[in-house]
Parts: structure tokens; sequence; C-alpha cells
């Protein structure tokens, strides 16, 4: 009988632990999708447009914190700059809308714009590490937002307006970016694909070398890998997520402005990912949702919902490390693993003649 | 040669004390910030926001009568129990937890948000300024200088030079240094390093509000005024090497000039981008700072 390859090899993953916590971290977003769906119908069934605005606000937002959570949670890099690939995928799709209504090319310019700007940032920031890399994404995030303040020519400090709303055209079908259950539907698409390409790409053996990485760079190193591309590599797809969730920004609002890469956003996107569940990639989506949630209920009693939302951040850092979903996902992750024999027996299995 | 004499005189020299008056306000923000980082290893996130309670806490003691004279001393001792209570409940909780780094700068970050909203809650959140202390200008030669700003940069040098002789020339700065270096020896050999961590911290806490207290008449006073400095504050402690005293006081110095300098030969616009500037430039080339780290030197 010929021997069979190992079942580590590539697109074929080990039932491990971290692949059950992936499977688990899947069946938390087909829910997500399964309740955008039902939103999205009983909003249009009701005829309401501003909770449905809010829900893809969150949408969007959660797709920055997902950036911010390929970095945190896989390469341990915080970054309190992650605003400027938002920013700047918001800016350069508003601009190229302003000039070709056209959904696509925004998102083709947005993303254009946010790899060359992520492979100067990129190189620059991970020439250092830790506190190190935080400090400078965020210094390079205040300086573009500065310079954007102050340029005319992108409306200094009062940001563009007036984006028109366009068609999006999907195949045979068509949404406008104007109709809120439909462009809902667009951003939940969009973040679904990027969890996917995210979550796919992390889950290969380039994603364990970051794993690995988080935990020894050193050995890394010295297992032949090399630690900078990884590193660069997990920052330019960071990057690319956070500045294709910015691109769907100003479709939303019709403007953009520079607050969108001021520090309050960055870490707005940290305090979702560690409020939801650092490296996890499904939790900065639920949080994203839970502090809009947050935001807009205790909005309505008192306009100082920071407190609340610090509070439960601190609490998080303190007595929950792995956030919301780190209470959840291991239970979703131990029910996925009895359904089939654990790693262990199953290799003995393939062992048997 | 008689307009560069006056663009020298009339243009050039104020912006220089300016910057120097501003260079001495970055400095003392900056002295507590590298202080903390270089002992405990924590990127104190909420610095600026104590720097803020220090302006407050003046603001409020001032309204009931207190002269500011006084709260030069008072403010400061204030800040002791604050400094205290955040290292003893929130950093030394985490500090000994996988990826210490990151999670104090989480915390800090956290505990920022609390002390602006709270600031706010308390004082509203509009802009409030003291009476300057010192009022006037004097002139010297033939420019008018505010006499507030050299008072500012006459009490830096003071508290520069006091903070120097602390850390480098007194028993407890040798525990201070000896802890930085090396926690564990120090501890073997009877330095009490649970107390010294609280009261480092505190101390840096306590520069904070003195810097609060001394520029409240100049920069106003409002909820979010610590996140003006905490660029320029982070960028002093990374060019000037992390927990290094002379490192913040040159670094401190030298970039704020750098500042008003290219504020008036470029555009103010320009002033943070060249800043940032130098720190990536120091990180790509130098990245332990210009005089190294705290206790290592």
């Amino acid at each position: 009988m010929p021997e069979r390859p190992a079942r580590s090899f590539p697109g074929r993953p080990v039932a491990d632990r971290l692949s059950l916590s992936m499977r688990a971290s899947h069946l938390l977003v087909v829910l997500l999708v399964v309740a955008g769906l039902a939103l999205a119908a009983l909003g249009s069934a009701l005829g309401d447009t501003f909770y449905l605005r809010l829900a893809t606000e969150a949408l969007i937002y959660a797709g920055l914190a997902l950036s911010v959570d390929i970095l945190l949670g896989y390469t341990g890099l915080l970054s309190l700059g992650q605003a400027l690939y938002f920013g700047i995928g918001a800016y350069v799709s508003a601009l190229t809308l302003m000039a070709v209504p056209s959904f696509w090319l925004a998102l083709l310019a947005a993303s254009g714009a946010t790899l060359v700007a992520a492979l100067i940032g990129g190189v620059i920031a991970n020439r250092v590490r830790g506190v190190y890399f935080a400090l400078i994404t965020f210094g390079l995030a205040q300086v573009v937002a500065k310079v954007v303040y102050n340029t005319r020519e992108l409306g200094a400090s009062d940001g563009m307006i007036g984006v028109p709303v366009v068609e999006v055209p999907l195949g045979p079908f068509h949404v406008s970016t104007g109709s809120a259950p439909g462009f809902l539907l667009v951003a939940l698409a969009l973040l679904v694909l990027l969890y996917a390409v995210s979550a796919y790409l992390l889950d290969t053996p380039f994603g364990r070398v970051l794993i690995a990485l988080k935990a020894n760079e050193r050995r890394v190193a010295f297992l032949g890998y090399s630690t900078w591309r990884a590193r660069m590599a997990a920052y330019v797809l960071a990057a690319l997520v956070a500045g294709l969730s910015g691109a769907l920004y100003p479709m939303l609002r019709g403007f953009v402005s520079p607050e969108l890469l001021y520090f309050q956003v960055s870490g707005n996107a940290v305090i979702t990912v560690v409020v939801g569940g650092v490296g996890t990639l499904v939790g900065p989506i639920y949080g994203a949702i839970l502090l809009t949630v947050l935001k807009s209920v205790i909005g309505s009693w008192t306009e100082h919902q920071l407190i609340v939302i610090g509070v439960l951040f601190m609490a998080s850092v303190l007595f929950l490390p792995q956030g919301l979903i780190g209470l959840l996902r291991p239970r979703l992750a131990r029910w996925l693993g009895r359904a089939e024999p654990p790693p262990a027996k199953a290799a003995e299995a393939e062992a048997r003649p | 040669m008689a307009d560069l004499v006056s663009y020298l005189q009339f243009v050039l020299a104020p912006q220089v004390v300016n910057g120097l008056a501003l260079g001495m306000a970055v400095v003392l923000v900056a002295l507590g910030l590298t202080i903390i980082f270089g002992l405990l290893d924590v990127i104190n996130m909420s610095h600026g926001e104590f720097y803020a309670v220090g302006a407050f806490i003046a603001l409020a003691l001032g309204w009931l009568g207190l002269s500011f004279w006084l709260l030069l001393f008072l403010v400061p001792l204030l800040m002791i129990p604050f400094g205290v209570l955040t290292e003893r409940l929130l950093i030394r909780r985490v500090y000994d937890g996988p990826d210490r780094h990151v999670t104090t700068l989480l915390l800090t970050f956290g505990l920022s948000l609390i002390i602006e909203e709270l600031l706010s809650i308390v004082f509203g959140p509009n802009t409030q300024r003291p009476a300057t202390p010192l009022r006037g200008a004097v002139e010297l030669a033939g420019v008018y200088m505010p006499v507030y700003r050299l008072f500012l940069i006459g009490i830096g040098v003071v508290v520069i030079l006091a903070v120097a002789w602390i850390v480098y020339r007194t028993r407890l700065g040798a525990m201070v240094r000896a802890a930085a270096y090396d926690r564990d020896m120090a501890g073997s050999l009877g330095v009490p390093v649970s107390l010294v961590y609280s009261g480092t911290f505190a101390f840096g806490l306590m520069l904070a509000g003195l810097a609060g207290v001394l520029l409240a008449p100049i920069y106003s006073v409002f909820p979010t005024m610590g996140r003006d400095f905490i660029l320029i504050a982070f960028t002093v402690v990374i060019v000037g090497g992390m927990g290094s005293i002379w490192g913040a006081v040159v670094a401190g110095l030298a970039l704020t000039q750098v500042q008003a300098l290219a504020a008036l030969v470029i555009s103010p616009v320009w002033t943070d981008p060249i800043v940032f500037g130098v720190m990536v430039l120091c990180l790509m080339f130098r990245p332990q700072g210009l005089f190294g780290r705290l206790g290592h030197a």
C-alpha cells in the first residue's frame, strides 16, 4: 500500500486545536450572515433606514477591527494607527467616486493606494517591535492625518462632501449604495470575504509562521523562515483589510473627513478587538457590533459613553484576555472536536496498516 | 546687513525663546514618561491625561483661593495617591503576564479614556484659562518677552537639575537605577523593589502634575489637553533613549527648537511630520536613543 502524504500538507490541515478554533470562528460568521440577512429583510419590511445604516457602519468598523486583529492576534504587534489605512481607503474611494462613479473602480483604487501606502509604512514600522511598533504606527497615522487636515485639495479640516450614490453591479443584480438594506448586504458580503481570505491565509503554513513569530521570533529565524517577510505580509494584509473597509465608508455616509484618520478611530478599533477577542478574527466583528449597540443605547442616556466603554475595555484587559468570544469559542471548538476523532487517534488510525 | 540683524533680533530670537519655553514644557512632560518607561518598561498612555489632572486640580484649588505658588508644591503631592493606586491596582496586576508591554499599554490607554471623560463630566468640556500669575513683559535687547515664559524656562532648569540630582546622585536614585538594571538582583540586595516601582510611577505622575500647573496659564485647561503633548513627548522619549534624563532634556529642547524653526522657515503645517521624521530616523539608525537606557549607561 503506497504511503499516504502527511495530512499536514498545505490545504489539508490537520484538525488540531487551532483549526478547530478556526472552524468555531467560521460557524460564528455563518451565524452573523444569517443575522445580517434577517436584519436586512426585517429592515426593508419595516421601511427603516437608520438602524440599517447603523448596522452597516458597525460592519465597516468591524473590518477595521479585523485588520487590527490580524496584526495583534497573529503577529503580536499592536498597531495604534490602523486608521491610517482605513482613512486612505476612504479618501481614495471618495475621490474616485467623485471622478468616476464606479463601485468596483473605487474599491480597486482604494486597495491599490492602500497597498502602496502599506509597503512604505511597513518598511518603516517593521524595523521595530513591541512598544516601538505601537508608537511608530501611532506617529505615522498622526502625521498623515495632520497632512490631510492641512491639504486644501482634500478639503482640509472640512473633508469632502457630496460623494455620489452609485450602483453596485453584482453580476445579474444591481444594488444601489443609497438603498439601506442593499448596502448592508454589500458591506456584509465584503466583510465576510475579507474574513474568509484572512482566515484562509492565516490557516496556511504562512499563518503558522506568524503564530510562531509571536511565540518566539528568534527560533523562527533559526528554523529558516524569513521573519521580516512574514511580518511584512501580515502588515500588508492587515492594511488591505482596513483600506477596503474604509472604501465603503464614503458610500455609506456620503462624505469623508480627517477624523477618519485620527487616533480615536485607531483606538476604537483596538478596544473593539480586545473586547471582542484577540486572535479570533470573529471576535473583532462581534466586538464592533456590541460596541455600536452599546454606544447607541448608552448614548441615548448620556453623552459620556466613553466611560462605560473604557471600563469595559479595561475589565477585558484585566479579566478576559481572550475577550468575549474567548468565553464562547473554546466551548464551540470542543463541541466541534467531538464530531470527529481527536488528532492523536486519527494519526494512530492512519498509521495502522 | 541691518535687515539680517533685525530679522535675528525680532523674528528669530523671540521664536527661539518661545521654543525654549515650549521645550521646557515638553521636557517636563517627557521626564515623567521616560522615568516610568525606563524603570517599569511601561508606556504610560495616560501620562497626558495625568498632566491634565494636574492642571485641573490647580484650576479647582485656584478657585478656592489658593495661591499659584502654593499649588506649585501642593499639586505634585496630590498626584502621589493617583500614581500609587494606578501602579498597585492596575499595572502590577498584568506586569508579570505575557505580552506585558502591550497589556500595560492597553491598560493605560483605557485609563486615559476614563480620566478624560471624568474630567469632562466634572469640569465640563469647555476651555478654561487660569490667570497668569506673573503678568507683564520685560525688554531684552529690544524685544519684549512675557515674564511668565522666562519664569517657565527658569523653573524648568531647576526641576531638571533636581530630577537629575535625585536620579543620579542620591541613594534613592541609585535604588531606582539598580531596579531598572536588574530587578531580582536589586531585590536580593535589599532594595524594596515593590516600593521603588510604586514610588517611581508616582514620581513620574508628580512631574506630569507639575507640568500641568505650570502650563495651564499658557496653554489653557480642557479635558483633552493631554493629547496635544503626547506625540512629541513619546518622540522625545524615543530619541533621547528610554529612561535617560539627559536624553529627554536634550531631545526635548532640540526637537522643540526644530519645531519652532521649521514653523518659521517652512510652515507650521510641517512641524509634526518633521518631528516624526526625526523619530523614524532615530528608530532606524539608533533604536536605543541618543543616551541609552536608564541604569545601563
